[in-house]
Formats: C-alpha cells, sequence, structure tokens
C-alpha cells in the first residue's frame, strides 16, 4: 500500500546515452517514459524496481515524420501531442481516435505511445489501432536498429519482442490510403476508463467488393491480436449482409477471452462479433 | 464575499456565495493531512489477514529493531476493549484468544516518526491466526435464510404492523411477488479518513480531523479510553466530503491513535490512502428485499408483505438504526392499509457496514419504485397514472399511524414531475424490446417517487434536544459580529453558507458580521450529529431561534442604555428607536461586550409536544417532517454492444423552504450522480479473502462528467412551519430514488425488468441475449 523503496532513476540527455546505459547490466534501469503505467504498478504492490531510465523528451524520440506512404511516429510522443498532430489525423485515424481515449487529459499529457506498446498490456488502448497498420517498430540499440512487424512484436502476456539492451525508437506505419478506418472502444464509462474490449479497423472496399481487411482487437487475449481468420474470410468477398453475419459469428467463434474484475467473458465473445459487424456496417 | 443580498437584506431564499468558496477554490484550505506538528508520529492499522479465524498470536520480528517505534494492542487499552455507541461486543482492537470476525479486523496500531517506518515495522508484526469458514456475502446470507431460517443470523429484528395483511390478502385479486438485489457502495469522498490525537499534560486527548460529528467521539470512547466525556475534546479541520463515511467510523479512527498516542505521549496521526480508505471503512448496505403485495383489479393495495433485510457485516455497529429508517421507507409513500414489513440485519464475516447518504431508504425505494411498475404493469396501467392513484397525500396514514399534514407536496412533486418531463408523452417512444421507426438505439423512460424522512427517527429529535449558540464576539477583523456556535460541520454540503443566511436575516445584520468557526467541541454546545437530513431543519432551526434571542438581548440593552427605554430594534446592521438617530451595531455591541462580559443568544430544540412515538411497537410519528420528490430518468441503450447511458433526469423536490437555490440544486444534482453509480457503475464485489473485488479508483467506477446526463431539478416548496425558516430534509433526498426510476426505464427500453443494480452492459447483454453466441443484428 505504501511504498517504502527507493529508486535511482537515470536521466539521459541523448538517444546515444540512454543505449550505453541500457547496454551494460549494470546500468540497465527499467525504462520509464511517461510513467503513466510504472508509477501505478509501483505504488500497487509492484515492487519498483532499483533503477530505471528515463526516456521521458529525449529528442530523438519526440519527432512525427510524414512520408510518401508512411508516417513515423517517435515512441515519445504523448497521446496528447498526436490530438495536435493535425496533419497526420487523415492517414491514421484509428489510432488518433484510440489515442484521444486513453485515460484522462493528464494521463494523455504525461503517456506516450512507445510506452503503451511497450507495457503490452492487452488492453492497451492504441495497440489494435498500431495493428491494423501492419507497421513495423523501430528498436534501437548500441548494435543499430532493427524493424520488428507490429503483428510479431507483442509475444506474449505483458511480453515483447525487444531485448533489455533495446529501447523503441519509433513506429513506421503505413498510411491508410482509400481504406476506411474505425475504431470503437467498450469502457465502464465514458472517461477514464480502461477497456473491456475494443476494436480497430482498416478495410479497403472497391466496388462493393473488400480488398483488404486488417481487424485487431484488444483485451480478448493475453496479447492485442488481429483476427486473421476474419480478415481471411473477408478479403475478396462481395461485402454482403450475410458475409457480416458470417464475419460477426466467426469472430465471436475465434475469440477466447477470460472474465475479470471489468467484464464477464461471455460478453466480450458477443461484443468481439458485434465489434466486427459495426466496422463492416459502417465502410 | 456575499454578492448575492439582496436589496431587503434577507437571504433565505438567496443564491448567497459560498462563504467557505475562496479558500477552496484557490487552494488555501488546509486539510488534516496538510497540517503536521513536531515531534509527531504517524500510526498504520495492523489486520487481520483472513476473514474468520481465531488469534493465536501477534509474533514481533526479532530481526526488526522496534526502538523508535510504538506497538500499542488490545493490552494497552486503559479501560474496557468496547467502542459505546456500537454493538457492546466489538472491540477496539482485536485480543489474543478471540475470534476474528471479518478481513482488515484491527489487532494492534504502530506508530513511528514516519509514516515509511511505521509500514515497516507493520509489516515486521506477523499476525497468527487458524482460519475458519467464514460466511462472505449477503447472496450466503439470504440462501440460510431461505432454506433453514432458524439458522440465519440476524443481528437485529424489527416490524412494523399495520391492519390485517391476512384479510388484505384474501381481498386481493392477484398477487405480485418479487425480489431485489443491490450491493456495497462506496462513498468516495475526496479527502481520505485521518484523525490526529494529542495527548495533554492533565491526561486528556484533544483530536483534530475530518468528520461529520464531533459529539460522538466525546461519548464513545469513555469506557475504553477511561476519560470522561469532558476529557475528549474533538476539532473539526475541514472536511473534504463525507457522505455519512464520516460519521461513525471516526471514533474508531480516534481510537486507534489515541492508543500509541497515550502510550508515547506524543501526538498521532493516521491518515488512510485510498486503497486502504476503501477496503477498511464502512459502506453502504447490500441489501435483498422481498416484496409480496395483493391487488384489487381497480389497483387498490389491499395487503403488503416485506422483507427487508441488509447485510451488516461482522458486528451491528450502526445497522439497526440504517435498518429502522429501511423499513420506514419501505411504503412510505403508497396507500395500503393492511401491511406487515420485516427488517433484518444479517451478519456476515465483512467490514461492518456504516452510515452513508440515504441511511437504508435508497435500499428500501430502490426495490419498492421497481416493484411498483412491476404491479402497474401487471394491472396494465401505465405507471404514473398508477402512481396518480396510489400516492400518499396529506390527510392518509403511513405505515406507523402517522398522519400526514398539509405540509407535505407529494402530489405537488409527483404532478409536475410528469408534466415537466412530458412523461406520457414520451413514454409513447419507448422502444420495449424493439426500435421504434427512427431510433438507433432502445430508449426507455421511468419514474420513480418516494419520501424521505426528516431528521431523527421517531422522537429521537425530542429525547436528543439539539442545542446551539450565538456568541457576541470580536471577531478576526477586531471588530464586533457574531459566532455561529454549533456542533454542525461543513462538509462540502453548505451549511456555513445556509446558517450564515439564516442568522443575518434572524438578527438583522449584515452577513459580513457573522461568522461559521469549525466545530471544537470545547467551544460549542451539542447541537448533533450532521447526519439524518436534519440540518437544515433542526440545527437551522436553533440557528434562527438563538439568533432571535440575541437580538432581543441586544435590543434590550440598547433601548435601556441610549433610548431611555424606548422601543428598539435591530435593523440593517443599526439599532433604531423612534426618533432618534440610529446607532450601528458594533458600537452597541462593543459596550455591551464591555458592560456585561460574554453575551450568547441560546435555543434548544423541542418537537410539537402532541408528537407521539413507540420505539418497541413502531407506531406513531416517525418522523418530524417528509420532503418528498420524483425522478424521471430517460436511457438510451446501444442494441450493438447493450452499452447504457442515462440521458436526461427529471427531479422534482419538496425540501421545504429553500434557503439557498444554488446550493440546494448542486446537492441534488450530486446525490443525482451518486445515485447514478449506484444504478448503472459501481460495484465492489467479495472475493474468497474477504476483501472487495473493486478497491482502488482504477477498478472501482464512479460516473465522471461525460457519464452524468442532463439534469433538470425543479423545487416546490411546502415549508415545516413549526420550525422556522422551515426547511425540510435536502441531504439525502437526492441519493433515494433514482436507482429505481433508472431500472423503470430499461424495462421501458428493452421490456425486461433487471431485479439487481448495478444493471451493467453485461447484464443488460445477459438480458437480452439469454442464448449465449445469440446472433441477432
Amino acid at each position: 500500500m505504501k511504498t517504502t523503496e527507493k529508486i535511482n532513476i537515470r536521466f539521459p540527455q541523448t538517444l546515444a546515452e540512454a543505449l550505453r546505459l541500457q547496454a551494460r547490466k549494470n546500468t540497465r534501469g527499467t525504462l520509464l517514459a511517461g510513467g503513466t503505467d510504472l508509477m501505478v504498478q509501483w505504488a500497487s504492490g509492484t515492487p519498483p524496481p532499483a533503477r530505471a531510465t528515463s526516456l521521458w523528451n529525449l529528442p530523438e524520440l519526440c519527432e512525427i515524420e510524414v512520408r510518401d506512404d508512411d508516417i513515423l511516429i517517435g515512441a515519445g510522443v504523448t497521446h496528447a501531442f498526436l490530438g495536435e498532430a493535425k496533419p497526420i489525423h487523415r492517414h491514421l485515424p484509428a489510432l488518433i481516435a484510440a489515442a484521444a481515449t486513453v485515460g484522462a487529459i493528464q494521463i494523455q499529457a504525461r503517456g506516450t505511445l512507445g510506452g503503451n506498446a511497450a507495457n503490452a498490456s492487452p488492453a492497451g488502448d492504441t495497440a489494435p489501432a498500431l495493428l491494423i497498420t501492419g507497421g513495423d517498430v523501430l528498436l534501437a540499440s548500441l548494435d543499430g536498429t532493427r524493424e520488428v512487424p507490429l503483428d510479431e512484436f507483442w509475444t506474449g502476456y505483458r511480453q515483447i519482442a525487444a531485448r533489455p539492451d533495446e529501447i523503441i525508437l519509433a513506429f513506421r506505419l503505413p498510411k491508410k490510403g482509400s481504406a476506411k478506418e474505425r475504431f470503437r472502444k467498450i469502457g465502464a464509462r465514458k472517461a477514464q476508463a480502461i477497456s473491456k474490449i475494443m476494436a480497430a479497423s482498416r478495410i479497403r472496399v472497391r466496388s462493393g467488393r473488400i480488398l483488404s481487411a486488417a481487424i485487431a482487437l484488444g483485451s480478448v487475449a493475453p496479447t492485442p491480436i488481429r483476427l486473421t481468420q476474419v480478415e481471411a474470410l473477408l478479403t475478396g468477398q462481395a461485402l454482403t449482409p450475410s458475409l457480416v453475419a458470417q464475419a460477426e459469428k466467426l469472430a465471436q467463434t475465434s475469440v477466447k477471452p477470460i472474465a475479470d474484475i471489468r467484464s464477464s467473458a461471455e460478453y466480450r465473445r458477443w461484443v468481439a462479433g458485434r465489434l466486427v459487424r459495426d466496422a463492416l456496417e459502417n465502410l | 464575499m456575499n454578492k448575492a443580498v439582496s436589496q431587503s437584506g434577507r437571504l433565505i431564499g438567496q443564491g448567497m456565495v459560498r462563504v467557505d468558496a475562496d479558500g477552496k477554490v484557490r487552494g488555501l484550505t488546509r486539510y488534516l493531512n496538510d497540517i503536521d506538528y513536531t515531534g509527531m508520529l504517524h500510526g498504520v492499522v495492523v489486520r487481520s489477514p483472513v476473514a474468520r479465524g481465531r488469534f493465536k498470536a501477534l509474533v514481533p520480528d526479532p530481526a526488526f529493531d522496534w526502538s523508535s517505534v510504538v506497538v500499542a494492542t488490545a493490552e494497552d487499552i486503559p479501560g474496557e476493549n468496547v467502542v459505546h455507541m456500537h454493538d457492546r461486543t466489538m472491540p477496539l482492537l482485536a485480543e489474543v484468544g478471540g475470534e476474528l470476525l471479518y478481513r482488515g479486523e484491527p489487532v494492534a496500531v504502530v506508530a513511528a516518526k514516519t509514516i515509511e517506518l511505521a509500514t515497516e515495522a507493520a509489516a515486521h508484526l506477523r499476525v497468527e491466526v487458524e482460519e475458519l469458514p467464514p460466511l462472505l456475502t449477503l447472496q450466503d446470507a439470504i440462501a440460510i435464510f431461505k432454506k433453514t431460517p432458524v439458522k440465519f443470523d440476524s443481528m437485529q429484528d424489527q416490524d412494523i404492523v399495520k391492519g390485517d395483511l391476512a384479510k388484505g390478502f384474501a381481498a386481493a385479486d392477484d398477487i405480485i411477488e418479487a425480489e431485489y438485489w443491490a450491493g456495497h457502495q462506496e462513498q468516495l469522498y475526496i479527502e481520505n479518513q485521518g484523525f490526529t490525537v494529542f495527548p495533554l499534560a492533565d491526561g486528556s486527548i484533544l483530536c483534530e480531523g475530518s468528520l461529520q460529528c464531533p459529539y460522538f467521539p466525546v461519548h464513545e470512547l469513555n469506557d475504553p479510553l477511561q476519560l470522561p466525556p469532558e476529557k475528549i475534546r474533538v476539532r473539526q479541520t475541514p472536511v473534504g466530503g463525507a457522505f455519512g463515511g464520516k460519521e461513525e467510523y471516526p471514533t474508531m479512527l480516534i481510537g486507534y491513535a489515541a492508543l500509541p498516542a497515550l502510550k508515547s505521549g506524543k501526538p498521532v496521526k493516521i491518515t488512510y490512502d485510498r486503497h486502504e480508505d476503501i477496503l477498511f471503512t464502512p459502506k453502504r448496505h447490500p441489501v435483498w428485499v422481498r416484496y409480496k403485495t395483493g391487488v384489487k383489479k381497480d389497483g387498490t393495495l389491499t395487503a403488503l408483505e416485506c422483507d427487508f433485510i441488509l447485510d451488516g457485516g461482522a458486528y451491528l455497529t450502526i445497522s439497526d438504526v440504517v435498518m429502522f429508517r429501511g423499513i420506514l421507507h419501505c411504503a412510505l409513500a403508497y396507500r395500503c392499509d393492511n401491511l406487515i414489513i420485516r427488517g433484518r440485519v444479517a451478519r456476515t464475516h465483512s467490514f461492518p457496514c456504516g452510515a452513508f447518504r440515504g441511511f437504508g431508504a435508497p435500499q428500501a425505494i430502490w426495490g419498492m419504485e421497481s416493484h411498483i411498475d412491476a404491479i402497474a404493469a401487471r394491472l396494465g396501467k401505465p405507471p404514473h397514472t398508477y402512481r396518480r392513484q396510489l400516492h400518499v397525500r396529506p390527510g392518509d396514514v403511513t405505515p406507523t399511524g402517522q398522519i400526514l399534514s398539509k405540509e407535505n407536496g407529494s402530489t405537488a412533486c409527483l404532478d409536475l414531475a410528469l408534466q415537466h418531463a412530458k412523461f406520457a408523452q414520451k413514454r409513447r417512444q419507448a422502444s420495449r424490446g424493439k426500435l421504434r421507426k427512427g431510433q438507433t438505439k432502445y430508449y426507455g423512460i421511468g419514474l420513480s417517487f418516494f419520501a424521505h424522512g426528516a431528521a431523527f427517527t421517531g422522537d429521537g429529535e425530542a429525547k436528543f434536544k439539539a442545542k446551539g449558540r450565538m456568541e457576541l464576539a470580536l471577531l478576526d477583523d477586531g471588530k464586533p459580529g457574531v459566532n455561529i456556535r454549533v456542533s454542525s460541520t461543513e462538509m462540502g454540503q453548505g451549511v456555513h453558507t445556509i446558517f450564515t443566511q439564516i442568522a443575518s436575516d434572524a438578527l438583522a445584520l449584515d452577513p459580513a458580521r457573522i461568522r461559521f468557526p469549525m466545530a471544537d467541541t470545547g467551544l460549542v454546545p451539542n447541537s448533533g450529529p450532521t447526519v439524518a437530513s436534519r440540518t437544515t431543519m433542526v440545527v437551522g432551526n436553533v440557528v434562527y431561534r438563538a439568533s432571535q434571542d440575541l437580538k432581543d438581548q441586544m435590543e434590550s440593552f440598547a433601548s435601556q442604555r441610549y433610548f431611555r427605554g424606548a422601543k428598539t430594534v435591530l435593523k440593517n446592521s443599526q439599532f433604531a428607536a423612534k426618533s432618534r438617530r440610529p446607532l450601528s451595531f458594533a458600537k452597541v455591541a462593543r459596550d455591551m461586550l464591555t458592560e456585561h462580559g460574554p453575551v450568547n443568544g441560546f435555543f434548544e430544540f423541542k418537537l410539537p409536544p402532541d408528537a407521539k412515538w413507540d420505539q418497541v411497537t413502531f407506531k406513531g410519528d416517525s418522523y418530524p417532517g417528509y420532503s418528498w420528490s420524483a425522478n424521471i430518468a430517460e436511457v438510451e441503450i446501444d442494441p450493438l454492444t447493450c452499452e447504457l447511458a442515462v440521458t436526461r433526469v427529471t427531479a422534482v423536490l419538496d425540501v421545504g423552504r429553500v434557503i439557498n437555490p444554488i446550493l440546494a440544486a448542486g446537492q441534488v444534482e450530486g446525490g443525482l450522480t451518486q445515485a447514478l453509480g449506484y444504478a448503472i457503475m459501481e460495484k465492489m464485489g467479495t472475493g474468497q479473502n474477504g476483501l472487495y473485488d473493486a478497491s482502488r479508483l482504477q477498478t472501482y467506477i464512479i460516473p465522471t462528467s461525460l457519464d452524468t446526463p442532463i439534469y433538470d431539478v425543479k423545487f416546490v416548496e411546502y415549508p415545516y412551519s413549526f420550525a422556522p425558516p422551515g426547511g425540510k430534509g435536502l441531504g439525502e433526498l437526492p441519493m433515494d430514488g433514482l436507482a429505481p426510476a433508472i431500472a423503470n426505464a430499461v424495462e421501458s427500453a428493452i421490456g425486461k425488468r433487471l431485479r439487481t443494480i448495478p444493471i451493467t452492459p453485461e447484464d443488460l447483454f445477459a438480458a437480452l441475449h439469454p442464448a449465449q453466441g445469440d446472433n441477432t443484428p
């Protein structure tokens, strides 16, 4: 309840300095960005680490770059800044909508996109919206930078594909182009809520036929997931009420959510399908 | 300050700016946790790790350095290990060898210079127990009640009987029976519980902290601390919300802090963080209520049988009084000549439940107002016409035999609410489980109608005799003025402001010359606890009458001293006699203080002499006055996700004379929001470990401003003429009846009745799609 532990926090001023700290075991610390997840965990029973490395305001992590086909978003960009970054809104509407549902204004001002991804909660608000872009995570270490597809980034409950010496540098997110995106979060209330379930989708339709479909859910599995079976069912098909019903059903049978304090397994499974229907009915 | 003062100088009925607004808005107000003292120790409570077990030993870790830590156990209690107001078997701290009856039951208090050290020391005290099987929840207790009633453990029984129930059922054409459930609710005041206790040289203690009832600890800790009332002084610090949560519990907290304080000779402060406050302070009682009602075809309610069972937790504490108020509100609002209401308090191995805004009435009204809709549906009558037919009005007789006076605006509330919300018209748009043309969501509208008895139950006020004093004094600016000396506490509800308004009007004195210092039992007479929707009605009357007494004394002094006995009147802050130049209040007050010494106006509250009450049979006048309200809730349910939104709430209230309409409307909107959470969000749950499932703000969900509906609040005034200025109860009424109005609206939206609150999307899903995997678009 009340913590008496002291944490040694380092505040590197450059990415290079941060990477050097993380490279060696005896200087490596838990990575601390906005602190909106870690501070809560440390205050409610998780023993805090002896060392932490602050990534807050590292200039190399705070940039957004709009390129021809994709957008690079620095891991240190806050949810609030995404809301301000109007030029990217039309390219990544689901992500922008998701970032706007994170906690409350105060949390959005501190919480970062990289932090939300690294925390690897199945209920992380931005994860499904990142997944549907089919983009990559850029991981940096002293050895250099490598790209990991978002589909392979969350490897298990609260586990990510980054090595201990790596820092999330940025996200490379393909623009949606002519596809339509949708994001919907079901929480226990309209603000300051952790999701019971949420869905993000990026679906491209031409002449009544689905050319491509990416649909992702949060809070229904140990990690945020893509509904690959549903996507396969939809791709290449004519968008008909019967296809919508099939997709809804398939979504419900293909997820295996659990019951917890926020919701029941039955409700989550049912809503998973309902949100797929919602995406398909709003194209 | 006081910009809203009207030209006439009359403040009652005006929206005067809060007298405490400046400090609170600018963050200058200092709460208990802002106030530390040199040499002060911080206390931490050590608790039972099991819901039930034999307390074998308390073992300190020999490896830990205990030299700078004070540990107080039951052995350090100077007197008898019981707290007065509570059940006599409730110990202040559990004793080794005895039985631990709930998870978190205090077994010791550890105090040290820092909260960190005290916390660490507490972690090095091992509580050895032999675990026993607990009965954790009301559900478990009710299962026993239904299956083997003799084994059901009730800590307090009380029945209300009127007429002949068998005759009533015999006369009925139809019988309607149903059960309703509600769970715990947390008060969630902004400021957590906390108290500092100072041991003084003369052996007495001074207690400073956040509470509603300054005199409770003065009279409740005499036995355990072996201190007479005059040696326990309680001083209120600014209270950051209470809602009943700081009614009975601060006594326990003072007891915990007093033990290490007396042992060490140093002041000890105990404050809870949010998690500890949610886990280990009293909640609203879970309820199971069963109604069996007989009706004639024309709607006459011929018989009503009601079992009302509260979950009291492990000790009775004040649950008997909560249950009494509950059963008195179970069938209060409707005509019925034959009834039996049976109240019980179940014992479970859980934290003792306690006071929370409404105090049993919300639980009773939740059941009754759901059930009245169910009866109306069975009769084929619209819920509003049925309520118009059946509701009580002046001249009708309550379940306890009280005849309602003309000062009950029951009909006015109901009619104005129906008219204002366009209930009949909007009800035709209700979806009843099928989207109408143009609707994308299920729409429903629901009504509730109810009363709240103001002030203590029965002859409580007659026995109590609330006292108050208006003190002529030099104020903080060195100039004369008047101090309001009553034990009512400001906890956000606005009592400091409205009593200033009342005193200003009664004295005919500028409100800027009136102060309402924090309650301090060393300085204020006992005007009673700040509870039971009694403050405006009872203590407001005491302030009004004591102000008149002071005014009389000052006028008489001025008449003799300056005007040769000519009739003198204090008006507009001046003393005037016919054809004389008026004298300022300041001049007269200074002279009077110099020549007379202390000057005080006094009053002691009495009930009308013809009020009758029998505490054994529960017959007579159950409350001095009644406030009334009708609530209308409109809801939308998304068929896609079963998400529920309450979109609009109309509330019409008769709270008697409205002293400050702005503060009153604020009280109502706040209470309705608390009731909204009770109805659709707030769910604590109890785990097998005996702890609440939701014990943090992360998991205990209350409404945010985005979740609140449009509120449309209106007052109708039927003042309580016996006690000017005529206010009745306001504080609890807004909490009482929104939950059933919402449940009735849900029924109107989806065509199904839900009988357990909170009503969540998961519950709506289960009701709408009983077959799992149901795929209806």
